[in-house]
């Protein structure tokens, strides 16, 4: 049966006017990025670069300590990451594999933890780290990033581990592993990319905060949020240079997550048992 | 708020490369050996080469006192100098925005310098530039730089239209614009509906009084003659340009409008004057500066003062060092450095002369000694959060054809509301 | 985070398509030790600790702060000055509080609605494309994905900047001419479209490409049979895709929610809640009232209502998905 040329063309149609709709203000930033002055603030847009001047990225690179701040942000978000996969994987291969009293509670925990609204928490976070004289530091930032990301991580893990036929593992069980061992040798392949779309999440979370660090963190130990925030500010509507602070801010994500992603999907489908 | 003062030193990015490099190296373990000084700068108020020399001439002076310049963003600086002024080491000097000034004495997070005035230099300071620094009659902080609003034009514009001279008189400016807007230019004066603070030197000049107190109870004050003379004249002035009534002249930036070439003229600070200029370079030369001229040819308008002063916190871990730092940094040669360097009015009189050749600055100078401030309660700032009553139902409705008297009654309610919450 | 729907592989939930596989939740670990019985709270100890130290206790502390009087003032003093509930009847007898509750309400219900319909459109149409033009799509979806909010907002903000914005200048090429210079931040509705706008490009990614990678794990055939008994691409849809998928559009639906719901930078960056506060979600409304003007203790009290609200809007999901564990 022959599908009507119609048929066959809409998708593709759609496809490609879906396509320009999610990439364009990433283009419109890259490019704006590297137009000089009077082709962005020409009264007809400029759709392609010809004149293209590295001075918005050099202006943005120059201002205030950037490598420290690219430093610091890679340190609180990293390590927000790796601490709440050391802390959520147990937990989730807890609440996905086990049976015990208190289950339901823990999930319903993690449930409301992951409603908190952090932004309008600040000040309570403020008055504690203050109180334990932990301010400008980078610890008290990658532990609160760590808690903005555990209750996604433990819900995903969870959702990936038991994705995971327990037949494989009983398998193990039987041919004499301990739970442990099962859990490495079996579980812990299949969780790959779990592990790698958690991260991604997290280092994204993260990497983006912004209310916490600009009350935690007003001398030192500061992030790139602040330094992207300062550009709106500053210099108004110099989007030149905006749109280059934000290119920069952008692109560590997205190599990050152009890695992981493809490996948190292809992964998944791969590793995938037919139910 | 946030945005208008934002602006009123922006030197460049260059200003901002200053002395964070060592940003996220140190560590508070600093303060047990050594002795430290912290002082806090706002972004784009410190041009580079002064924060430099002064800081190797502090050096100089107090070879045993490291000194860490940290230049502070805008956003959010209300909080961030909330907190900082509530932790047990604090950065020891601070620049406080003039208008917030009292808000942070009245908290006691201040340092009360009266007994230090004078060896601050204080006995030479404008007055009109010292009156945000006093609060209940003691010196919490000293007046460190200001700018004040001038009428920016294009005089290629002007003299097109046959203008040759600047206008002397309120009557001559507005005679002034209306030739050039019968020229052709559909911007004769660019002045969008809520540009507060030029707004507010059209109050002050017409002896509006924002704020009266009555039984420990504070109230809005638009609903008086004055004011609505003010925004009338806000509203014929306005009516010479095509600016939105609903904006504030950071959106779009009254600059990069100007910046276009074909605008004739709006209110605005030097630094606004020279982003056109580096935006546009042809307008180099044809970029003229004039004060807000008054009722009569005898006075400029009084203008609203913005700017900042250097305070000391409280809980300082070193008062003698902070104000050995701010002697210098008031002293007449940084002072007048600063004024030189970054294009701003100095605190007294006797420095003007190191603006000479700079074209702003100089007609800034003589505006701000007839200038003023917004009103010097701790509970202002309530009124100019966003939104801010005055400009969005004062102004903007007035504009649009709400009569003075009603939308300010309105805004007289919201303000008493305001600055009556508890502090 | 694309896993979800996963569990759903060994455990579809009934119905005609879906055979139920053995339940698993019969078998119950071997009965061991009480020391065996100790290792799954062992497992989830730290996790707890983490949870109540870093979240409940500054969760606590908030608590406590809205019923204080907390300004500039009491901070920088340490003073405590205690309000008893008057932060809390302050507003809850405010029409703006009350103003602001609908608003956020009807704004995460448009969002959420929008962000599930086009979200599970675009899923179902990367299904259906052919390799390259899947990538294709699949490009401009991660990259959208990808933008960290804070630079996303910026790039809106310059898209539809009234001076020199690309997409006014479209409109208005494309006929519209009133839409020349048009400022969508002087008024509520359009300030509302561009955040709509910014919130479904930024969550449409996240619902498609899990929903492609969930579809991608239900065997054709179910399809396959569902077409040879004659149902059409809704009929398939709704008798196959939708209850194989259910755990998936749950739970992503109820992130949905949270996620808009809580959204602050969007809403706050783009236009400060305004014009005139006229676009201020609870999130924005508390942090406007307690950070902005410096009345913690206000804010605190409109952030504690901002998460009972959350709660009783989610109680019915916590109901749902409470009652899927107990399939497991």
């Amino acid at each position: 049966m022959r599908l009507s040329f119609a048929r066959r063309v809409w998708p593709n149609a759609a496809a490609v006017l879906l396509f320009l709709f999610f990439i364009f203000p990433v283009y419109w930033m890259v490019t704006t990025a590297f137009k000089p002055d009077l082709d962005i603030i020409s009264t007809t847009p400029v759709f392609l670069p010809l004149h293209a001047t590295a001075a918005h990225l050099v202006k943005a690179v120059h201002a205030s300590g950037f490598w420290g701040l690219v430093g610091d942000s890679f340190v609180a978000t990293v390590g927000a990451v790796l601490l709440s996969l050391a802390i959520a994987l147990p937990a989730a291969f807890a609440a996905a594999r086990m049976r015990f009293r208190g289950r339901k509670a823990f999930i319903l925990i993690i449930m409301i933890a992951q409603m908190a609204p952090w932004e309008v928490m600040t000040i309570a976070v403020y008055l504690i780290v203050r109180d334990s004289d932990m301010l400008n530091s980078l610890l008290p930032l990658a532990l609160f990033y760590m808690m903005m990301v555990l209750p996604l991580t433990i819900w995903t893990l969870r959702g990936f581990i038991a994705a995971v036929p327990r037949e494989l593992e009983e398998a193990a069980l039987v041919d004499g592993c301990t739970r442990g061992e099962a859990f490495r040798k079996i579980v812990a392949p299949l969780l790959a990319p779990g592990l790698m779309a958690t991260s991604l999440f997290g280092f994204i979370t993260a990497w983006n905060e912004f209310p916490l660090v600009l009350i935690l963190n007003k001398e030192s130990a500061q992030t790139l949020p602040l330094w992207l925030t300062q550009f709106q500010t500053n210099f108004g509507d110099d989007w030149g240079a905006t749109m280059a602070a934000s290119t920069l801010f952008t692109l560590p994500v997205v190599i990050v997550f152009l890695i992981l992603q493809r490996k948190a999907v292809g992964g998944l489908t791969a590793g995938a048992v037919k139910g | 708020m946030v945005k208008g003062r934002a602006a009123i030193a922006v030197l460049g990015a260059a200003a901002m490369a200053v002395s964070l490099a060592a940003c996220g190296s140190q560590n508070s373990s600093a303060k047990t050996n050594d002795k430290a000084l912290t002082v806090w700068f706002m972004s784009g108020s410190n041009p580079p080469g002064w924060t430099k020399d002064i800081t190797a001439a502090f050096k100089k002076e107090h070879p045993g006192v490291k000194l860490t310049v940290k230049v502070q963003t805008w956003d959010g600086i209300q909080q961030k100098i909330t907190t900082a002024l509530s932790e047990d080491s604090p950065p020891d000097v601070l620049e406080v925005g003039n208008t917030q000034t009292p808000y942070y004495a009245a908290t006691g997070g201040l340092m009360d310098l009266t007994a230090d005035k004078a060896s601050l230099g204080g006995d030479n300071w404008a007055p009109s530039m010292n009156a945000s620094a006093v609060y209940q009659g003691k010196q919490f902080a000293a007046p460190w730089y200001f700018a004040s609003r001038v009428v920016v034009y294009n005089k290629k514009i002007w003299s097109a239209a046959g203008i040759t001279s600047t206008p002397k008189t309120q009557a001559d400016l507005i005679h002034d614009l209306t030739v050039i807007k019968a020229h052709g230019t559909k911007d004769a004066l660019y002045l969008p509906g809520q540009d507060w603070y030029a707004f507010d030197g059209f109050l002050l000049d017409a002896g509006a009084n924002l704020v009266t107190k009555s039984g420990g109870k504070y109230t809005g004050n638009l609903d008086t003659p004055q004011a609505t003379a003010a925004i009338n004249l806000y509203k014929k002035l306005n009516s010479f340009g095509t600016a939105p009534l609903d904006k504030d002249e950071a959106t779009p930036q009254q600059s990069d409008v100007f910046a276009k070439g074909d605008v004739g003229s709006f209110i605005g600070l030097g630094w606004e004057a020279a982003g056109a200029i580096a935006k546009n370079p042809q307008l180099k030369n044809e970029v003229g500066y004039f004060p807000i001229p008054g009722a009569t040819a005898a006075k400029t308008a009084k203008v609203f003062i913005g700017g900042s002063n250097l305070a000391i916190s409280h809980n300082s871990q070193d008062p003698t060092m902070a104000k050995a730092f701010l002697k210098l940094a008031l002293s007449d040669k940084y002072e007048g450095e600063l004024a030189k360097v970054g294009g701003v009015v100095p605190n007294k009189a006797s420095l003007d002369l190191n603006l000479a050749g700079n074209a702003y600055g100089t007609v800034a100078a003589t505006a701000a000694l007839n200038g003023g401030t917004t009103p010097l309660i701790p509970a202002w700032g309530n009124v100019e959060n966003a939104p801010n009553p005055i400009t969005t139902l004062f102004m903007t409705p007035v504009l649009q054809g709400t009569s003075p008297a009603s939308a300010a009654k309105k805004a007289d309610t919201e303000m008493g509301t305001r600055l009556n919450q508890q502090q | 985070m694309a896993a979800q729907f996963t569990g759903t592989r060994t455990r579809p939930p009934g119905g005609p398509a879906a055979p139920q596989p053995p339940e698993s939740a019969t078998r119950r670990p071997r009965g061991g030790s009480s020391l065996a019985r100790g290792v799954p709270y062992l497992l989830i100890l730290p996790a707890l600790v983490a949870t109540a130290a870093l979240l409940a206790y500054p969760l606590l502390r908030n608590l406590v702060i809205s019923f204080q009087v907390l300004d500039a003032f009491q901070l920088i003093q340490h003073t405590t000055q205690w309000a008893g509930f008057s932060n809390y009847t302050s507003e809850l007898s405010s029409s703006v509080f009350w103003d602001t509750t609908v608003r956020s309400l009807a704004f995460t219900a448009v969002n959420v609605a929008l962000i599930m319909a086009l979200g599970t459109a675009v899923g179902l149409l990367l299904n259906r494309l052919g390799k390259r033009m899947r990538l294709l799509l699949s490009l401009g979806l991660v990259l959208a994905w990808a933008m960290p909010v804070v630079a996303g907002t910026t790039v809106y903000q310059w898209l539809f900047d009234s001076q020199y914005g690309v997409v006014d200048w479209l409109l208005s090429e494309l006929g519209m001419h009133s839409m020349a210079h048009y400022d969508w931040f002087a008024q509520q509705m359009p300030t509302f479209t561009v955040i709509t706008l910014m919130i479904v490009w930024q969550s449409v990614p996240f619902v498609a490409l899990n929903l492609y990678a969930g579809l991608t794990t239900v065997s054709a055939e179910l399809f396959e049979a569902a077409r040879m008994d004659g149902a059409g691409p809704w009929r398939a849809f709704f008798s196959v895709t939708l209850p194989i998928l259910k755990p998936f559009f749950l739970s992503t639906t109820f992130l949905e929610i949270i996620w808009v719901f809580k959204a602050f930078t969007q809403v706050y960056a783009l236009n400060g809640g305004g014009p005139q506060g006229s676009t201020e979600t609870l999130p924005v409304y508390a942090f406007i009232e307690g950070v902005g003007n410096q009345h913690y203790g206000t804010g605190a009290a409109i952030s504690t209502l901002t998460i009972v609200i959350l709660l009783v809007l989610m109680a019915y999901y916590f109901r749902i998905i409470l009652k899927q564990e107990d399939e497991l």
